[in-house]
């Protein structure tokens, strides 16, 4: 029988957009299916449409639309909002599949994204302090923004995450030939062997940090040891350490659970259609 | 050039520009093209 897949989060995560998980008992058409639903399937806030009232500002109007397009704007999972392919106002833009946010600004400043405002409090700049445009005095900038639902599959500004990817859990063995000289405790960038009792050891819990890299095999066969090295780095291949970043618009726990929602609906759809043709 | 409006570097007047580009009122050589009233609609890419 298989095993049930699972998963186990790290103790402490190093901040609330950012996630580090190890998927066990799982398989890597899985793991990567995953990956790329997270990145391309899950659906974001971002601005589309810009209509420049003024701008007397050094930078292009077109500059400035696609530094607002950029940035992330807070998209809560329970949100009613449609994205404009399924909404009924026909791609004109309605209250039920838009957003606007305006900005009216004058210099000396520096216009932040929390000088954007917008209508709907629950769609806001995902952090205040991202640089829009800086003003000399006599220049004036007033846009107003309108921001869509939409997938990162259609465009980057659209996805919810900034990091999202995966590696094969590391698996690393040392043989009796071990003389413990050293030199690949030195060599490895990621600090995780050490030597003890004259034979290198992999230091507790420092296993997941392992970058395959293999330049601890590479000092082994060249310390002269033979035609293997004494250490060998493999993985495992049912277990993946998945870091998942996302930019503020989405939590991570729904980048994480919206990504498994579109595969199992996927996943539902194509046994249905293969249904249909039985 | 009808409709286009164009501003004085120095003297900040407001200048069309028929043959020479030249400021009627103090005779300087640089204009600056204002922008025009319409709204721009542009998308965000």
């Amino acid at each position: 029988m298989e095993k049930i897949p699972s998963l186990q989060f790290e103790k402490e995560p190093i901040d609330k957009n950012s996630v580090r998980f190890i998927l066990s008992n799982s398989r890597s058409a899985f793991a990567n299916a995953w990956r790329r639903a997270m990145i391309s399937e899950v659906p974001s806030f971002a601005i589309e449409d810009v209509r420049v009232y003024d701008n007397t500002s050094p930078l292009f109007d077109e500059i400035l639309a696609h530094r607002l397009g950029l940035i992330p704007l807070t998209t809560g999972g329970d949100n009613n909002y449609l994205s404009r392919a399924e909404c009924s106002c026909n791609n004109e833009g309605c209250e039920k599949c838009t957003v606007t946010l305006t900005m009216s600004v004058e210099g000396p400043l520096l216009a932040c994204s929390k000088n954007l405002i917008s209508h709907d409090p629950d769609v806001q700049p995902a952090d205040p302090d991202i640089p829009i445009i800086k003003l000399a005095s006599d220049q004036k900038v007033v846009v107003e923004a309108r921001a869509i639902l939409d997938y990162g599959k259609r465009h980057t500004k659209w996805q919810p995450t900034t990091v999202c990817g995966y590696k094969n859990y590391p698996s690393i063995s040392i043989d009796a030939r071990c003389d413990g000289c050293g030199q690949c405790v030195e060599e490895c960038p990621c600090g995780i062997l050490e030597i003890s009792k004259r034979k290198v050891r992999v230091i507790e819990d420092k296993l997941d940090k392992c970058a395959l890299c293999r330049l601890c095999e590479k000092i082994c066969m060249n310390s002269g040891i033979g035609d293997m090295p004494a250490i060998h780095i493999s993985t495992e291949e049912d277990r993946f350490i998945f870091n998942v970043e996302g930019c503020g618009s989405v939590s991570t726990e729904e980048i994480m659970k919206q990504g498994l929602m579109f595969l199992k609906r996927e996943a539902d759809s194509l046994s249905n259609e293969i249904r249909a043709l039985l | 050039m009808a409709g286009s409006s164009y501003k004085c570097a120095r003297c900040k007047q407001k200048v069309e520009i028929d043959v020479n580009v030249r400021c009627p009122f103090c005779g300087h050589r640089i204009l600056f093209k204002e922008r025009g009233a319409a709204i721009k609609e542009i998308k965000a890419r």
